[in-house]
């Protein structure tokens, strides 16, 4: 392996560049990296304890695992590769805020970034604040180009490495990144089914409700203060509910008879579609959330159902089993231009589509009868298969920055929660207790 | 990573359970409901006779979102280092002894839990007495098979001798394909049923349905004998609202 001809690369740090690493030169760099874009070399030259920074746990270092977070977090962000400096002979330790004269070494073997820090407890009193500094050394500058200091508790540890890695996407790409979203979701306790919302690492699930029946399929309203999500009242009437996160404060939007199921707000908040067969069978509305007026948009003897809106909310995508099994059907936001859109099998259905707007994930049941991941472009021309195996994969739901899938699968027995990149690479599971977990949804980023 | 999740999340969870009832944001949050109520009514009054219909309710707060204002977002990288301070209203504030005062506050009315379960039994008790029959179907389908026929019939005649009673089909579904399209697949189960019912003359204003699609399993093994046990039309007899 060779590491030359990569310093050119080192000045073109600027914010939203897709980065072009001399060919020859990208295999170099260790992780998977794509033909079409080709990720910025990332060395984490550590975080470091300072005095009384172990956890209330007493065994893993605070700096360790902020370290460990903020890895995995450019791991996830797919913007960085990961770099092992270590394995490039650089060995870094006890830094201040200055660049270590090491790192014009490592930027001379095509690394762009460094990022290092230190964490710990002032006064080491036992409800003090936890202080985590971080540094960002630019290759290109050689210089150091910004840093933060985050103070808070150390129950909060983890949101200082999520943020800190939010800041380097938004440095070099200009989107705030991923690492501080919420995953919503659907978790068992006894036989009821209650909300519950988690890092989208897993980390911290919180339970939203405590109904003791069933509470379904919750989405995000675009200013992620709201969930809206299918209720039974009473275990006999399904409602579409909205929940405030911050207070658990509930709403009605949706009573009457029958189905009220798959709520889902345009990316704007500006209306809620859902599937509600109140006038005989599943049909699709939407309701004017500020006039509060509904508007019906199909009308067929067949169940329509899962509406999910375009990034721009001028159309929606959905499922249909007009034709005999279910699949997946596109119209405008009004109604009008009803086109199939999938004809390969007799079940698709579960459409999401992409905040980047260039696909549109659903479940596909292949010819052996395998409920999988397919994804489909919004003119029918390409679609791939993203999960193969067993198990049952449901409720796929895109990471805000369209790279990533979060859905749910009885791949290991119970239904649980992972994440797949758009490529199908990077198969995660991140949830692993509890006896059900299913229904993800990815919050907007913020 | 991997084997972290397994260690921690319980104990997450436990805090959470236990530290939510004495949660300090408890107070607050009550006093902003009565306030919000007050807007909520409010809003309602001007709503009157406008445009909600269709079972819309009408005072859920407008959700249009333009973006821009937002105390969670980024603040950037500077050369001197700026100083932030998490918790509070960005979320995962740590309330003291490892507690959670985040901004998402769980709603732990476990009064609700335990009303539902006493009336699940409630309803089970008084169908077993009544000697339902529940009524199964092929994958995929919710035509009522022959065996189906025999049940149903069994249960008219039920339903034809207890007048009063009010029946309850629900629709359930096996574990293959997707939550959503089986709560459309479960209704048409349960409405199948209901149709059959109707046609052995029991009255349609003492039948109702409804669907749980794959959300409350029978059975929760991977197996084709247990996937048949959860395609199923299931009476019950009303005993609640």
């Amino acid at each position: 392996m060779t590491f030359r001809a990569v310093v050119f690369v080192s000045l073109c740090v600027s914010i939203g560049v897709a980065w072009i690493i001399e060919s020859g030169a990208a295999d170099v760099f260790l992780e998977a990296t794509r033909p079409d874009f080709q990720k910025i070399p990332l060395g984490i030259a550590g975080i470091e304890n300072m005095g009384g920074s172990e956890t209330p746990e007493g065994r893993v270092k605070l700096g360790a695992r902020i370290e460990e977070v903020l890895k995995a977090d450019a791991r996830r962000s797919l913007v960085f590769a990961l770099v092992d400096l270590p394995s490039l002979g650089i060995k870094v330790s006890h830094l201040g805020a200055e660049p270590d004269a090491s790192f014009k070494q490592a930027s001379e073997n095509g690394v762009s970034v460094i990022v290092w820090g230190k964490a710990g407890i002032k006064n080491g009193s036992k409800d003090a604040d936890l202080s985590m500094d971080g540094y960002v050394y630019d290759a290109g500058s050689n210089e150091v180009v910004g840093g933060k200091r985050y103070i808070g508790s150390t129950s909060v540890a983890r949101l200082m490495a999520h943020r800190f890695a939010d800041e380097l996407v938004f440095r070099y790409t200009g989107e705030p990144g991923i690492a501080r979203t919420k995953i919503a979701y659907v978790s068992e306790l006894g036989t009821a089914r209650e909300l519950f919302v988690m890092d989208y690492d897993g980390y911290d699930p919180r339970q939203l409700t405590a109904d003791g029946f069933l509470n379904l399929m919750p989405r995000w309203s675009p200013d992620r203060r709201f969930l809206v999500f299918t209720t039974y009242r009473n275990r006999n009437t399904q409602d579409i509910d909205m929940i405030e996160l911050a207070t658990g404060k509930r709403w009605t939007l949706v009573s009457q008879g029958g189905l009220n199921i798959t709520p889902t707000l345009s990316p704007d908040g500006s209306f809620l579609a859902y599937s509600s067969s109140h006038e005989g069978n599943a049909e699709l509305y939407r309701m004017d959330t500020h006039k509060k007026a509904v508007q019906r948009l199909t009308t067929h003897a067949a169940g329509d159902l899962s509406p999910s809106w375009s990034p721009s909310g001028r159309e929606l995508a959905f499922t249909s089993d007009r034709n005999g099994g279910p699949q997946i059907f596109l119209m405008s936001a009004d109604g009008s231009n009803v086109r199939r859109l999938t004809f390969d099998g007799d079940y698709n259905a579960a459409p999401a589509w992409s905040p980047r707007g260039n696909w549109i994930a659903y479940v596909c049941r292949t010819p052996k009868k395998e409920y999988k991941l397919c994804v489909i472009t919004p003119d029918g021309q390409k679609h791939l298969q993203l999960t193969t195996g067993l198990g049952v994969d449901d409720s796929p739901s895109w990471s805000p920055d369209g790279r990533h899938l979060v859905f749910s699968s009885t791949v290991d027995g119970k239904s649980q929660i992972y994440m797949i990149n758009v490529d199908g690479k990077d198969l995660e599971r991140i949830t692993f207790t509890g006896t059900h977990n299913s229904a993800p949804s990815w919050s907007p980023a913020s | 990573m991997k084997t972290l999740p397994a260690s921690y999340l319980p104990l997450i969870l436990g805090v959470i359970v236990l530290g939510i009832p004495a949660c300090s944001k408890k107070a607050v949050r009550s006093g902003g409901d009565s306030q919000a109520l007050q807007e909520e009514m409010a809003r309602g009054e001007m709503a009157k006779g406008g445009a909600a219909k269709d079972g819309a309710h009408p005072s859920f707060p407008d959700t249009s979102f333009s973006g821009g204002d937002d105390s969670n977002s980024l603040r950037g990288l500077d050369r001197n280092p700026s100083e932030e301070r998490l918790g509070g209203n960005t979320g995962n504030a740590g309330a003291p002894g490892g507690g959670h005062g985040n901004a998402l506050i769980a709603k732990a009315d476990s009064g609700a839990a335990a009303r539902q379960l006493a009336e699940i039994r409630a309803e089970q008790v008084a169908s077993v007495a009544a000697g339902l029959r529940d009524v199964f179907f092929t994958y995929d389908s919710f035509s009522i098979t022959d065996e189906g026929r025999h049940a149903l019939s069994g249960n008219a005649e039920w339903a034809r001798s207890n007048p009063y009673a009010q029946l309850k089909i629900e629709g359930h579904c096996d574990e293959r394909g997707t939550s959503a399209y089986n709560l459309v697949l479960g209704e048409k189960r349960a409405k199948a049923v209901r149709n059959y019912l109707v046609e052995l003359g029991v009255a349609p204003a003492h039948l109702s349905v409804v669907s749980y699609g794959k959300e409350r399993p029978f059975c929760t093994e991977h197996t084709e004998s247990c996937y048949s046990q959860n395609r199923r039309g299931h009476l019950a007899v009303k005993t609640g609202k």
